[in-house]
């Protein structure tokens, strides 16, 4: 066979660089640093079974393996997952947040089962069971998110729209929500009831990553001069003004002082990372304590949380209840804790903490595996927070960066205010502790955090798109004008 | 010392101990991977990708790295040289000025243009936005840190 017999090759045609990159063929990748981790993460929560088996029954046994097994094998599915789809993405996440939900599982086949009993196809499932159902959705998907997910274009392009829909669901909650303690949080539609301030934040970290990478030059700029301070020109103050009202408008209506803590939080931390200038969280600050203080005085639901966090001793049965006894478990388990199955003692027959399962799984998790373990976990939430400012740093553009930093940092703050809620290092607010307290819109938001920073984290993924929108809007208005 | 009860102990530490193994492991992966990062060469102001170049020159998909004054044009002595007839010899600057990347138009005859519209002196440009010299289209892109 000569060359001349060889077919003639088609002539080749340009690329066009800026066309949204099609799914080429799939070619699995295998993940050793994943597979590595996740193997220690297995190792892990059998010797934690184990150890929660000889505290609650004497037995050196599995504790109850079926639901183990069925939590490591969902994990191992999603490694499974993301080998055979051969992105290249984040190897550490999927271990991390393993880690921390086999933790929750244990802590919650260790508590009493009838905390929680859902009807399901007719069976009556506990606290453990309901648990495992959230986990295994939470990691399906954490897995889907990461492997499809490919574009940002529907995140990027249709900020006011995440932003309308994420007021519609706080008002739904204002008009609709039922009252749980007091705190109108829980929005029940049908058959289904969420928390629906769990997804607000992460519409929140979306909407923020695309205003301010839009505006960020004009953020930056030093025109308005108030004493000391250099403001950016007054109408793009208006958002700051605007979420501040909107923290407030929460801890009025929701009475939820957590989540107006958490938004906040997030919002000052994603201004700074988008100006880099302290005059504006400075600004944030000042405006921040003056509200508290506000509220403190016309809400006497908030300032019964102050005076709780300044003194919970001064009525240790009432009132400070909760905190003290969470005070009184951290104190018990010491450095190296009491061991798994065998803290919480009864009080009349009862746990000591009502809430433990939702608002001091810390508290529980400090008295049985100690100051070490509590610092184990608190390392854990570190680590992801440093996976998703790694992911931001190494974005190409500022939608990414700010996106991937502001999802790390909604789960590191939240993480934050509950643990330091549990230590009485900050009044105790209602917001769950991710991935091992109880509770599904809560796993599945945070997993939908996780999700988005594994696909936000590939390197080799197509180039954002031009940004054309502007120009367009900036186009008719010229029209208009001409 | 009572046998179960010590294996029971050992097994609690044992815990313990596997939290702060995939804790080590965990870091040293991420150190890893930081020194790796440290040791790109890494460009500290920002790259500037090209996006579309119908006469190849330079090619689509080449990555340039910024200085904090980068002069674009047909003319060799700028830091990028754009050779396309649509291109003047001196065309467009991009300049880093202490917060963010600006650019500025330097009396080209086709006018450069940020994300499609032009620029009429010196105007910002962010990153993620596309510039145009000539028929050359390029992507202002965050230095990788």
């Amino acid at each position: 066979m000569t060359a001349d017999a060889l077919p003639e090759r088609p002539a080749a045609r340009p690329i066009r660089r800026s066309a949204p990159r099609t799914l080429g063929p799939i070619r699995p990748r295998w993940r050793w640093v994943e597979t590595k981790l996740l193997l220690i993460v297995a190792a892990a929560l059998l010797v934690g079974s184990v150890s929660l088996s000889g505290g609650l029954t004497g037995a050196l046994a599995l504790y109850d393996p079926q639901t183990l097994s069925v939590y490591l094998a969902a994990l191992a599915t999603g490694h499974i997952a993301f080998v055979l789809a051969g992105r290249r993405t984040d190897q550490i996440l999927l271990p991390v947040m393993g880690l921390l939900g086999g933790i929750s599982l244990l802590l919650m086949q260790r508590l009493p089962q009838d905390l929680v009993t859902q009807h399901w196809f007719g069976n009556e499932v506990g606290l453990a069971q309901v648990q495992l159902v959230w986990l295994v959705l939470g990691i399906a998907i954490t897995s889907v998110t990461g492997i499809v997910v490919r574009s940002d274009s529907w995140l990027r392009r249709y900020k006011y729209t995440w932003a309308a829909a994420g007021v519609g669901l706080l008002l739904l909650t204002f008009v609709f929500g039922s009252e749980v303690n007091g705190q109108r949080l829980t929005l029940s539609i049908g058959p289904f009831s969420g928390q629906p301030s769990e997804f607000l934040k992460v519409i929140l970290v979306v909407f923020l990553a695309g205003y301010l990478s839009e505006n960020r030059s004009l953020l930056m700029e030093q025109d308005t001069r108030v004493g000391p301070l250099r403001l950016p020109p007054v109408p793009y103050l208006a958002p700051m003004v605007a979420m501040w009202a909107i923290a407030l408008g929460i801890v009025v209506i929701q009475r939820d002082l957590g989540a107006a803590l958490l938004f906040f939080g997030v919002f000052l931390a994603m201004l700074y990372v988008a100006t880099s200038r302290v005059s504006l969280v400075i600004i944030g600050l000042i405006l921040f304590v003056l509200g508290s203080i506000l509220m403190a005085n016309l809400f006497d639901n908030v300032r019964e949380r102050f005076d709780i966090w300044l003194d919970p001793f001064a009525d240790p049965l009432g009132s400070g209840y909760q905190v003290v006894q969470g005070l009184h478990a951290f104190a018990r388990g010491g450095l190296f804790g009491v061991g798994l199955g065998n803290g919480l003692p009864l009080i009349n027959g009862n746990i000591p903490i009502p809430e433990v399962h939702t608002d001091f799984p810390l508290a529980a998790l400090g008295e049985e595996l100690g100051l070490v373990g509590v610092l184990a976990i608190l390392g854990l939430y570190l680590v992801l927070v440093e996976r998703g400012l790694r992911i931001g740093a190494a974005a190409a553009d500022d939608f990414r960066a700010l996106l991937a930093v502001g999802l790390a940092l909604v789960i590191g703050i939240q993480a934050f205010i509950i643990a330091a809620g549990n230590l009485k290092v900050l009044p105790l607010t209602g917001v769950t502790l991710p991935f091992i307290s109880y509770g599904g819109s809560s796993i599945i938001a945070n997993s939908l955090v996780v999700g988005l920073l594994l696909a936000l984290s590939d390197k080799g993924v197509e180039p954002p798109p031009p940004p054309a929108e502007r120009s367009r809007w900036d186009r008719l208005r010229r029209r208009g004008a001409a | 010392m009572d046998g179960p009860l010590l294996v029971l102990w050992l097994v609690r530490l044992g815990f313990l101990l596997l939290l702060y193994i995939f804790l080590f492991r965990v870091v040293r992966t991420l150190l890893r991977d930081l020194r790796a990062a440290a040791r790109e060469p890494t460009t500290t102001l920002g790259r500037l990708v090209v996006v579309a170049s119908p006469d190849h020159e330079p090619p689509a998909g080449h990555v340039f790295a910024l200085d904090a004054i980068t002069t674009l044009g047909r003319d060799v002595n700028n830091s990028i040289v754009v050779d396309d007839p649509f291109a003047s010899a001196e065309h467009a600057v991009l300049t880093f000025r202490g917060n963010g990347w600006y650019v500025e138009d330097l009396g080209s005859t086709n006018g450069s243009f940020v994300n499609g519209h032009p620029v009429d002196g010196v105007a910002t440009i962010g990153f993620g936005d596309e510039l145009q010299v000539g028929q050359v289209r390029f992507r202002l892109e965050r230095p990788r840190a």
